[in-house]
Protein backbone atom coordinates (compact mmCIF):
# COMPACT_ATOMS: atom_id res chain seq x y z
CA UNK A 1 0.00 0.00 0.00
CA UNK A 2 2.98 2.32 0.91
CA UNK A 3 4.19 1.91 -2.47
CA UNK A 4 1.03 2.68 -4.38
CA UNK A 5 0.67 5.62 -2.16
CA UNK A 6 4.44 6.99 -2.86
CA UNK A 7 3.61 6.48 -6.66
CA UNK A 8 0.98 8.96 -6.77
CA UNK A 9 3.44 11.48 -5.99
CA UNK A 10 6.27 10.12 -7.53
CA UNK A 11 6.94 8.32 -10.69
CA UNK A 12 9.03 4.96 -11.01
CA UNK A 13 12.24 5.90 -12.63
CA UNK A 14 13.23 9.71 -12.56
CA UNK A 15 15.48 11.93 -14.36
CA UNK A 16 19.37 11.75 -12.84
CA UNK A 17 19.44 15.09 -13.16
CA UNK A 18 16.77 15.77 -10.52
CA UNK A 19 18.79 14.36 -7.59
CA UNK A 20 20.70 17.67 -7.87
CA UNK A 21 20.04 19.50 -4.65
CA UNK A 22 20.69 22.78 -5.85
CA UNK A 23 17.96 22.54 -8.44
CA UNK A 24 14.96 23.25 -5.48
CA UNK A 25 17.81 23.74 -2.78
CA UNK A 26 14.96 20.75 -0.80
CA UNK A 27 12.88 23.85 -0.02
CA UNK A 28 9.37 23.06 -0.53
CA UNK A 29 9.89 19.62 0.45
CA UNK A 30 11.30 21.16 3.25
CA UNK A 31 7.71 23.28 3.64
CA UNK A 32 5.81 19.84 3.52
CA UNK A 33 7.91 18.40 6.16
CA UNK A 34 7.57 21.39 8.61
CA UNK A 35 3.47 21.63 7.95
CA UNK A 36 3.23 18.16 8.94
CA UNK A 37 5.21 18.83 11.85
CA UNK A 38 3.35 21.48 12.68
CA UNK A 39 -0.04 19.12 12.49
CA UNK A 40 1.79 16.59 14.83
CA UNK A 41 2.61 18.94 17.19
CA UNK A 42 -0.30 21.04 16.98
CA UNK A 43 -2.39 18.60 18.45
CA UNK A 44 -0.18 17.61 20.86
CA UNK A 45 -0.43 21.26 22.48
CA UNK A 46 -4.17 21.36 21.51
CA UNK A 47 -4.74 18.58 24.43
CA UNK A 48 -3.51 21.21 27.12
CA UNK A 49 -4.23 24.90 25.64
CA UNK A 50 -7.37 26.20 26.38
CA UNK A 51 -9.25 29.18 24.05
CA UNK A 52 -10.28 31.86 26.75
CA UNK A 53 -8.64 34.65 27.85
CA UNK A 54 -7.62 33.71 30.67
CA UNK A 55 -7.30 30.30 30.82
CA UNK A 56 -5.10 30.33 27.59
CA UNK A 57 -2.47 31.81 29.09
CA UNK A 58 -2.12 30.17 32.25
CA UNK A 59 -2.44 26.39 30.22
CA UNK A 60 0.20 27.75 28.36
CA UNK A 61 1.83 28.58 31.38
CA UNK A 62 0.87 24.74 31.89
CA UNK A 63 2.03 23.41 29.19
CA UNK A 64 5.40 24.50 30.24
CA UNK A 65 6.22 24.21 33.66
CA UNK A 66 4.34 20.76 34.09
CA UNK A 67 3.51 18.66 30.91
CA UNK A 68 6.43 16.69 29.91
CA UNK A 69 8.58 18.55 27.33
CA UNK A 70 5.95 20.75 27.21
CA UNK A 71 8.28 23.66 26.86
CA UNK A 72 10.28 22.25 24.15
CA UNK A 73 6.84 20.67 22.50
CA UNK A 74 5.65 24.69 22.40
CA UNK A 75 9.17 25.76 21.47
CA UNK A 76 9.23 23.68 18.45
CA UNK A 77 5.70 24.76 17.72
CA UNK A 78 6.79 28.05 17.25
CA UNK A 79 10.13 28.37 16.07
CA UNK A 80 8.75 25.93 13.16
CA UNK A 81 5.89 28.20 13.04
CA UNK A 82 8.29 31.42 11.66
CA UNK A 83 10.72 29.47 9.95
CA UNK A 84 7.85 28.23 7.87
CA UNK A 85 7.29 31.64 6.56
CA UNK A 86 10.88 32.49 5.97
CA UNK A 87 10.97 28.68 4.34
CA UNK A 88 7.71 29.04 1.71
CA UNK A 89 9.36 32.72 0.94
CA UNK A 90 12.51 31.47 -0.35
CA UNK A 91 10.54 28.60 -2.07
CA UNK A 92 8.36 31.07 -3.59
CA UNK A 93 11.41 33.24 -4.83
CA UNK A 94 13.35 30.12 -6.03
CA UNK A 95 10.43 29.28 -8.10
CA UNK A 96 10.59 32.60 -10.20
CA UNK A 97 14.27 32.76 -10.16
CA UNK A 98 14.42 29.74 -12.34
CA UNK A 99 10.74 30.64 -13.98
CA UNK A 100 9.16 27.35 -13.43
CA UNK A 101 5.80 29.25 -12.83
CA UNK A 102 5.45 29.05 -16.68
CA UNK A 103 2.81 26.84 -18.68
CA UNK A 104 2.19 23.99 -18.01
CA UNK A 105 2.80 25.24 -13.72
CA UNK A 106 1.23 27.88 -14.27
CA UNK A 107 -1.68 26.77 -12.35
CA UNK A 108 0.34 25.15 -9.70
CA UNK A 109 2.05 28.69 -9.36
CA UNK A 110 -1.29 30.29 -8.11
CA UNK A 111 -1.54 27.43 -5.81
CA UNK A 112 1.14 28.38 -4.05
CA UNK A 113 0.58 31.55 -3.49
CA UNK A 114 -2.77 30.18 -1.94
CA UNK A 115 -0.44 27.87 0.21
CA UNK A 116 1.66 30.83 0.89
CA UNK A 117 -1.47 33.03 2.17
CA UNK A 118 -2.39 29.81 4.16
CA UNK A 119 1.03 29.57 5.80
CA UNK A 120 0.50 33.83 6.97
CA UNK A 121 -2.93 33.52 8.38
CA UNK A 122 -1.67 30.40 9.83
CA UNK A 123 1.02 32.30 11.71
CA UNK A 124 -1.05 35.50 12.19
CA UNK A 125 -4.08 33.35 13.81
CA UNK A 126 -1.75 31.33 15.94
CA UNK A 127 0.20 34.69 17.06
CA UNK A 128 -2.65 35.44 19.47
CA UNK A 129 -3.46 32.66 21.69
CA UNK A 130 -0.83 32.65 23.94
CA UNK A 131 -2.88 35.82 25.12
CA UNK A 132 0.11 37.39 26.70
CA UNK A 133 1.45 41.34 26.20
CA UNK A 134 3.04 40.88 23.08
CA UNK A 135 0.65 38.36 21.48
CA UNK A 136 -2.49 40.78 22.94
CA UNK A 137 -0.83 44.21 21.24
CA UNK A 138 0.53 42.79 18.21
CA UNK A 139 -2.78 41.35 17.04
CA UNK A 140 -4.22 44.99 17.85
CA UNK A 141 -1.85 47.12 15.50
CA UNK A 142 -2.54 44.20 12.76
CA UNK A 143 -6.42 44.50 13.48
CA UNK A 144 -5.75 47.96 13.65
CA UNK A 145 -4.17 48.24 10.12
CA UNK A 146 -7.69 46.72 8.47
CA UNK A 147 -9.41 49.67 9.98
CA UNK A 148 -7.82 51.68 7.10
CA UNK A 149 -9.58 49.71 4.09
CA UNK A 150 -11.66 51.88 2.22
CA UNK A 151 -15.42 50.73 2.83
CA UNK A 152 -15.01 47.73 4.24
CA UNK A 153 -12.32 48.17 6.50
CA UNK A 154 -14.26 49.25 9.87
CA UNK A 155 -16.56 46.59 9.19
CA UNK A 156 -14.18 43.58 8.32
CA UNK A 157 -12.29 44.68 11.86
CA UNK A 158 -15.35 44.15 13.77
CA UNK A 159 -16.38 41.07 12.56
CA UNK A 160 -12.72 39.40 13.25
CA UNK A 161 -12.28 41.37 16.94
CA UNK A 162 -15.96 40.66 17.70
CA UNK A 163 -16.74 44.07 18.90
CA UNK A 164 -14.87 47.42 19.86
CA UNK A 165 -11.91 45.47 21.31
CA UNK A 166 -9.87 41.99 21.25
CA UNK A 167 -11.86 39.90 23.54
CA UNK A 168 -13.06 36.27 24.07
CA UNK A 169 -14.87 36.38 20.83
CA UNK A 170 -11.48 37.27 19.23
CA UNK A 171 -9.28 34.40 20.70
CA UNK A 172 -12.32 31.88 20.06
CA UNK A 173 -12.31 33.20 16.06
CA UNK A 174 -8.58 33.19 15.83
CA UNK A 175 -8.48 29.14 17.50
CA UNK A 176 -11.21 28.10 15.11
CA UNK A 177 -9.09 29.07 11.83
CA UNK A 178 -5.91 28.30 13.59
CA UNK A 179 -6.73 24.87 14.75
CA UNK A 180 -9.87 23.85 11.80
CA UNK A 181 -10.20 26.02 8.91
CA UNK A 182 -6.47 26.42 8.38
CA UNK A 183 -4.79 22.79 8.42
CA UNK A 184 -8.12 21.42 6.75
CA UNK A 185 -7.57 23.98 3.85
CA UNK A 186 -3.65 23.46 3.91
CA UNK A 187 -3.97 19.31 3.54
CA UNK A 188 -6.55 19.93 0.22
CA UNK A 189 -4.33 22.41 -1.37
CA UNK A 190 -0.62 20.59 -0.47
CA UNK A 191 -2.78 17.48 -2.51
CA UNK A 192 -3.22 19.29 -5.09
CA UNK A 193 0.25 21.19 -5.32
CA UNK A 194 1.99 18.10 -5.41
CA UNK A 195 0.12 16.25 -8.04
CA UNK A 196 0.77 19.39 -10.22
CA UNK A 197 4.07 18.84 -9.89
CA UNK A 198 3.62 15.06 -10.32
CA UNK A 199 1.87 16.08 -13.73
CA UNK A 200 3.83 18.34 -15.03
CA UNK A 201 6.69 16.07 -14.58
CA UNK A 202 7.97 16.70 -11.42
CA UNK A 203 10.98 19.36 -10.73
CA UNK A 204 11.76 21.68 -13.17
CA UNK A 205 14.84 20.49 -15.10
CA UNK A 206 16.93 23.48 -16.16
CA UNK A 207 17.02 23.04 -20.14
CA UNK A 208 19.80 21.56 -21.84
CA UNK A 209 22.85 23.59 -22.47
CA UNK A 210 23.43 25.19 -26.10
CA UNK A 211 26.88 23.89 -26.76
CA UNK A 212 26.31 20.52 -25.88
CA UNK A 213 22.57 19.24 -27.09
CA UNK A 214 23.31 16.09 -28.55
CA UNK A 215 24.42 14.59 -25.67
CA UNK A 216 21.71 16.27 -23.26
CA UNK A 217 18.47 15.05 -25.66
CA UNK A 218 18.68 11.65 -23.84
CA UNK A 219 18.38 12.47 -20.18
CA UNK A 220 19.96 9.49 -17.73
CA UNK A 221 16.99 7.61 -15.67
CA UNK A 222 17.21 6.76 -11.92
CA UNK A 223 15.36 4.82 -9.80
CA UNK A 224 12.88 6.83 -7.32
CA UNK A 225 13.76 4.73 -4.73
CA UNK A 226 16.42 4.43 -3.48
CA UNK A 227 18.15 6.76 -5.28
CA UNK A 228 15.71 9.60 -4.61
CA UNK A 229 13.82 8.35 -1.74
CA UNK A 230 17.06 8.17 0.44
CA UNK A 231 18.31 11.41 -0.25
CA UNK A 232 14.50 13.27 0.75
CA UNK A 233 14.64 11.02 4.21
CA UNK A 234 18.74 12.10 4.10
CA UNK A 235 17.37 15.86 4.07
CA UNK A 236 14.50 15.62 6.37
CA UNK A 237 16.29 14.04 9.29
CA UNK A 238 18.62 16.78 9.09
CA UNK A 239 15.94 19.57 8.92
CA UNK A 240 13.83 18.11 11.99
CA UNK A 241 17.28 17.85 13.65
CA UNK A 242 18.35 21.65 12.90
CA UNK A 243 14.27 22.43 14.49
CA UNK A 244 14.65 20.33 17.12
CA UNK A 245 18.33 21.72 18.38
CA UNK A 246 16.81 25.19 17.65
CA UNK A 247 14.28 24.54 20.00
CA UNK A 248 16.26 22.35 22.62
CA UNK A 249 18.45 26.24 22.78
CA UNK A 250 15.71 28.99 22.54
CA UNK A 251 12.58 29.35 24.52
CA UNK A 252 9.60 31.06 22.80
CA UNK A 253 8.53 34.19 24.44
CA UNK A 254 5.91 34.45 26.71
CA UNK A 255 5.73 37.95 28.55
CA UNK A 256 3.23 38.85 31.10
CA UNK A 257 -0.87 38.33 30.77
CA UNK A 258 -2.48 40.25 28.02
CA UNK A 259 -3.50 43.92 29.88
CA UNK A 260 -6.13 45.63 27.83
CA UNK A 261 -5.48 48.39 29.63
CA UNK A 262 -1.52 48.85 29.24
CA UNK A 263 0.29 48.50 25.89
CA UNK A 264 3.94 47.63 26.43
CA UNK A 265 6.76 50.17 24.85
CA UNK A 266 7.96 49.42 21.59
CA UNK A 267 4.74 46.92 20.40
CA UNK A 268 5.06 45.87 16.51
CA UNK A 269 2.99 43.75 14.70
CA UNK A 270 3.77 40.20 14.12
CA UNK A 271 7.35 40.56 12.19
CA UNK A 272 6.61 39.97 8.50
CA UNK A 273 4.04 42.35 8.56
CA UNK A 274 6.14 45.12 9.70
CA UNK A 275 7.15 45.72 5.91
CA UNK A 276 3.14 47.12 5.63
CA UNK A 277 3.97 48.43 9.10
CA UNK A 278 6.99 50.40 7.60
CA UNK A 279 5.46 51.26 4.71
CA UNK A 280 2.30 52.90 6.84
CA UNK A 281 4.97 55.60 8.68
CA UNK A 282 5.73 56.80 5.00
CA UNK A 283 2.85 56.99 2.55
CA UNK A 284 -0.52 56.95 2.90
CA UNK A 285 -2.44 54.78 5.15
CA UNK A 286 -4.82 53.56 2.32
CA UNK A 287 -2.00 52.59 0.43
CA UNK A 288 0.37 51.15 3.02
CA UNK A 289 -2.56 48.41 3.91
CA UNK A 290 -4.46 48.16 0.91
CA UNK A 291 -3.35 48.95 -2.41
CA UNK A 292 0.28 47.81 -2.19
CA UNK A 293 -0.67 44.01 -0.74
CA UNK A 294 -3.41 44.19 -3.23
CA UNK A 295 -1.42 45.12 -6.35
CA UNK A 296 1.59 42.95 -5.14
CA UNK A 297 -0.93 39.80 -4.64
CA UNK A 298 -2.72 40.53 -8.21
CA UNK A 299 1.03 40.86 -9.38
CA UNK A 300 1.56 37.51 -8.16
CA UNK A 301 -0.72 35.53 -9.56
CA UNK A 302 -0.78 37.49 -13.41
CA UNK A 303 3.36 36.88 -13.89
CA UNK A 304 2.51 33.18 -15.34
CA UNK A 305 0.21 34.80 -17.76
CA UNK A 306 2.06 38.07 -19.02
CA UNK A 307 5.19 39.21 -19.51
CA UNK A 308 6.84 35.86 -20.87
CA UNK A 309 9.82 36.54 -23.48
CA UNK A 310 11.59 32.59 -24.51
CA UNK A 311 10.48 31.16 -21.50
CA UNK A 312 12.24 33.85 -19.10
CA UNK A 313 9.97 37.13 -17.50
CA UNK A 314 10.64 39.95 -19.24
CA UNK A 315 12.89 42.57 -18.11
CA UNK A 316 10.32 44.64 -16.87
CA UNK A 317 8.61 41.48 -14.78
CA UNK A 318 12.26 41.54 -13.72
CA UNK A 319 12.96 44.37 -12.51
CA UNK A 320 9.32 45.01 -11.06
CA UNK A 321 9.94 42.03 -9.32
CA UNK A 322 12.99 42.28 -7.68
CA UNK A 323 12.35 46.07 -7.18
CA UNK A 324 9.34 45.34 -4.97
CA UNK A 325 11.29 42.22 -2.90
CA UNK A 326 14.27 44.42 -2.65
CA UNK A 327 11.32 47.14 -1.38
CA UNK A 328 9.58 44.70 1.37
CA UNK A 329 12.90 42.60 2.37
CA UNK A 330 14.19 46.65 3.11
CA UNK A 331 11.17 47.48 5.10
CA UNK A 332 10.87 44.49 7.13
CA UNK A 333 14.80 44.13 8.27
CA UNK A 334 13.99 48.38 9.15
CA UNK A 335 10.86 47.52 11.09
CA UNK A 336 11.99 44.64 12.88
CA UNK A 337 15.76 45.65 13.85
CA UNK A 338 15.71 49.51 13.43
CA UNK A 339 12.59 50.58 15.06
CA UNK A 340 13.04 51.10 19.32
CA UNK A 341 10.59 52.25 21.45
CA UNK A 342 8.06 55.32 20.03
CA UNK A 343 9.01 54.04 16.57
CA UNK A 344 11.94 56.21 16.94
CA UNK A 345 14.61 55.05 14.37
CA UNK A 346 17.69 53.27 16.19
CA UNK A 347 20.71 50.83 15.97
CA UNK A 348 19.96 47.73 16.43
CA UNK A 349 22.81 47.40 18.67
CA UNK B 1 -26.38 29.06 -47.41
CA UNK B 2 -27.69 29.62 -44.40
CA UNK B 3 -29.36 26.93 -42.49
CA UNK B 4 -32.23 26.84 -40.05
CA UNK B 5 -30.57 25.61 -37.39
CA UNK B 6 -33.86 23.71 -35.37
CA UNK B 7 -33.86 23.92 -32.04
CA UNK B 8 -32.63 20.00 -30.44
CA UNK B 9 -35.07 18.63 -28.23
CA UNK B 10 -33.57 18.15 -24.67
CA UNK B 11 -32.29 14.37 -23.88
CA UNK B 12 -34.14 12.79 -21.18
CA UNK B 13 -29.90 12.54 -19.65
CA UNK B 14 -29.44 15.93 -20.58
CA UNK B 15 -32.59 17.02 -18.61
CA UNK B 16 -31.75 14.88 -15.35
CA UNK B 17 -27.87 16.26 -15.31
CA UNK B 18 -28.71 19.78 -15.31
CA UNK B 19 -31.38 19.42 -12.93
CA UNK B 20 -28.98 17.59 -10.61
CA UNK B 21 -26.43 20.33 -11.13
CA UNK B 22 -29.25 23.21 -10.51
CA UNK B 23 -30.12 21.49 -7.25
CA UNK B 24 -26.61 21.08 -6.60
CA UNK B 25 -26.49 24.70 -6.78
CA UNK B 26 -29.56 25.53 -4.56
CA UNK B 27 -28.14 23.09 -2.12
CA UNK B 28 -24.95 24.69 -2.09
CA UNK B 29 -26.08 28.53 -1.68
CA UNK B 30 -28.72 27.10 0.81
CA UNK B 31 -25.44 25.48 3.41
CA UNK B 32 -23.49 29.38 2.19
CA UNK B 33 -26.32 31.18 3.45
CA UNK B 34 -26.91 29.35 6.83
CA UNK B 35 -23.24 29.42 7.56
CA UNK B 36 -23.20 32.95 7.65
CA UNK B 37 -26.13 33.37 8.67
CA UNK B 38 -25.41 31.19 11.54
CA UNK B 39 -21.86 33.28 12.12
CA UNK B 40 -23.17 36.26 12.08
CA UNK B 41 -25.98 35.72 14.84
CA UNK B 42 -24.25 33.66 17.45
CA UNK B 43 -21.38 35.26 17.81
CA UNK B 44 -20.43 36.80 21.53
CA UNK B 45 -19.60 40.50 21.39
CA UNK B 46 -19.34 43.58 23.26
CA UNK B 47 -22.32 45.85 23.39
CA UNK B 48 -21.64 48.34 20.49
CA UNK B 49 -24.40 51.18 19.21
CA UNK B 50 -26.50 50.75 22.07
CA UNK B 51 -26.78 53.21 25.15
CA UNK B 52 -24.80 52.05 28.01
CA UNK B 53 -24.89 54.27 30.65
CA UNK B 54 -21.91 53.98 33.47
CA UNK B 55 -22.11 56.81 36.34
CA UNK B 56 -18.11 57.53 37.61
CA UNK B 57 -18.68 59.92 40.00
CA UNK B 58 -19.84 63.32 41.96
CA UNK B 59 -18.61 66.30 39.74
CA UNK B 60 -16.21 67.56 42.63
CA UNK B 61 -14.30 64.50 41.82
CA UNK B 62 -13.14 65.86 39.20
CA UNK B 63 -11.20 69.40 39.66
CA UNK B 64 -10.48 71.62 36.71
CA UNK B 65 -7.70 70.70 34.58
CA UNK B 66 -7.60 66.68 36.36
CA UNK B 67 -7.61 63.90 33.74
CA UNK B 68 -9.34 61.13 35.55
CA UNK B 69 -8.84 57.36 33.86
CA UNK B 70 -12.41 55.34 34.24
CA UNK B 71 -11.47 51.82 33.99
CA UNK B 72 -14.52 50.55 33.46
CA UNK B 73 -15.33 52.37 30.46
CA UNK B 74 -11.78 52.47 29.19
CA UNK B 75 -11.18 56.34 29.21
CA UNK B 76 -10.30 59.28 30.23
CA UNK B 77 -12.98 62.17 31.76
CA UNK B 78 -11.13 65.36 31.41
CA UNK B 79 -11.81 68.72 32.92
CA UNK B 80 -10.41 70.97 30.90
CA UNK B 81 -9.09 74.64 33.11
CA UNK B 82 -11.35 76.23 30.84
CA UNK B 83 -14.28 74.41 32.25
CA UNK B 84 -16.08 71.87 30.54
CA UNK B 85 -15.64 68.08 30.45
CA UNK B 86 -14.85 65.83 27.90
CA UNK B 87 -15.00 61.94 28.10
CA UNK B 88 -12.08 61.13 25.83
CA UNK B 89 -11.20 57.06 24.71
CA UNK B 90 -8.20 55.29 25.37
CA UNK B 91 -7.54 54.11 22.03
CA UNK B 92 -5.29 55.51 20.15
CA UNK B 93 -6.89 55.89 16.23
CA UNK B 94 -3.97 55.28 14.34
CA UNK B 95 -3.70 51.31 15.15
CA UNK B 96 -5.10 50.78 18.55
CA UNK B 97 -3.04 51.28 21.22
CA UNK B 98 -3.91 52.54 24.43
CA UNK B 99 -2.53 55.63 25.68
CA UNK B 100 -1.61 56.87 28.74
CA UNK B 101 -1.72 60.52 30.08
CA UNK B 102 1.53 61.83 31.20
CA UNK B 103 1.21 64.41 33.58
CA UNK B 104 4.69 65.83 33.37
CA UNK B 105 4.04 66.75 30.07
CA UNK B 106 0.41 67.38 30.65
CA UNK B 107 -0.31 65.28 27.22
CA UNK B 108 -1.17 62.03 26.20
CA UNK B 109 1.69 59.69 24.38
CA UNK B 110 0.91 56.84 22.61
CA UNK B 111 3.80 54.12 23.39
CA UNK B 112 3.40 52.32 19.87
CA UNK B 113 4.07 55.31 17.06
CA UNK B 114 4.97 58.06 19.43
CA UNK B 115 1.69 59.71 18.36
CA UNK B 116 0.87 62.93 20.99
CA UNK B 117 -2.42 64.25 21.85
CA UNK B 118 -3.49 67.09 24.00
CA UNK B 119 -5.84 67.38 27.00
CA UNK B 120 -8.67 67.91 24.36
CA UNK B 121 -7.48 64.82 22.18
CA UNK B 122 -6.81 66.69 19.61
CA UNK B 123 -3.33 65.20 17.33
CA UNK B 124 -0.20 67.46 18.75
CA UNK B 125 1.78 64.91 16.44
CA UNK B 126 0.82 62.43 13.84
CA UNK B 127 1.01 59.54 12.62
CA UNK B 128 -2.60 59.42 14.40
CA UNK B 129 -4.64 61.16 11.57
CA UNK B 130 -7.46 62.03 14.30
CA UNK B 131 -8.25 62.81 17.38
CA UNK B 132 -9.05 60.93 20.12
CA UNK B 133 -13.16 59.31 20.06
CA UNK B 134 -15.49 60.89 22.55
CA UNK B 135 -18.19 59.49 24.93
CA UNK B 136 -21.32 61.66 25.71
CA UNK B 137 -21.55 62.84 28.97
CA UNK B 138 -24.39 63.77 30.96
CA UNK B 139 -24.87 65.46 34.36
CA UNK B 140 -27.85 64.09 37.01
CA UNK B 141 -27.79 66.08 40.10
CA UNK B 142 -24.30 66.47 40.31
CA UNK B 143 -23.25 62.90 39.55
CA UNK B 144 -21.51 62.35 36.10
CA UNK B 145 -22.59 59.94 34.17
CA UNK B 146 -21.28 58.50 30.66
CA UNK B 147 -22.74 56.51 27.43
CA UNK B 148 -19.80 54.13 27.03
CA UNK B 149 -22.09 52.47 23.99
CA UNK B 150 -21.97 55.29 21.52
CA UNK B 151 -18.20 56.53 20.55
CA UNK B 152 -17.72 59.82 18.59
CA UNK B 153 -15.32 60.02 16.05
CA UNK B 154 -14.05 63.25 15.03
CA UNK B 155 -11.74 64.96 12.65
CA UNK B 156 -10.48 67.42 15.74
CA UNK B 157 -11.44 69.40 19.05
CA UNK B 158 -13.90 71.34 18.91
CA UNK B 159 -15.58 73.56 21.93
CA UNK B 160 -19.08 72.99 21.28
CA UNK B 161 -18.18 69.21 22.20
CA UNK B 162 -17.44 70.33 25.68
CA UNK B 163 -20.28 69.39 28.16
CA UNK B 164 -21.09 71.70 30.75
CA UNK B 165 -22.59 71.17 33.93
CA UNK B 166 -24.19 74.39 34.23
CA UNK B 167 -26.36 74.26 31.05
CA UNK B 168 -28.89 71.84 32.54
CA UNK B 169 -28.94 73.30 36.01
Amino acid sequence: MTSHFLLHFRPKRIPKDALRFTLTWGLGGMAALMIVQQLFSGVLLGFFYEPHPVQAYESVQHIQSKVFLGQLLRNLHHWTGHALVIVVFLHMLRVFVSAAFYPPRHWNWLVGLGLGLLVLIANFSGYLLPWDQLSYWAVTIAISMLGYIPVLGMGLQNIIRGGEELGAATLQLFYTIHTTLIPLALALLMVYHFWFVRRAGGVLLSPAKKENTVETTKREYVSFAPELLVREIAFAAMVSCALLLFSMLVNAPLGNIANPALTPAAVKAPWYFLGAQELLLHVPAVFAVFVVPLVLVLFLGLIPFVGQKNGEPSPLVKFLFYGTLALLVGLTITGIWFRGPGMQLVWPW
Amino acid sequence: MAMVKTPQPTSRRGFLTRLWIGLGVVAFLQILATTVLSLLSGRKRSQTGQDQIIEVGKLSDFPPGSVTFIALGHLYLCHLDTGGFLAISRKCTHLGCAIPWVTERKQFECPCHASVFDITGKVLKSPAPRALDLYPISFKRNQVTINIGKSIKRSTFKTEQLAHPQELS
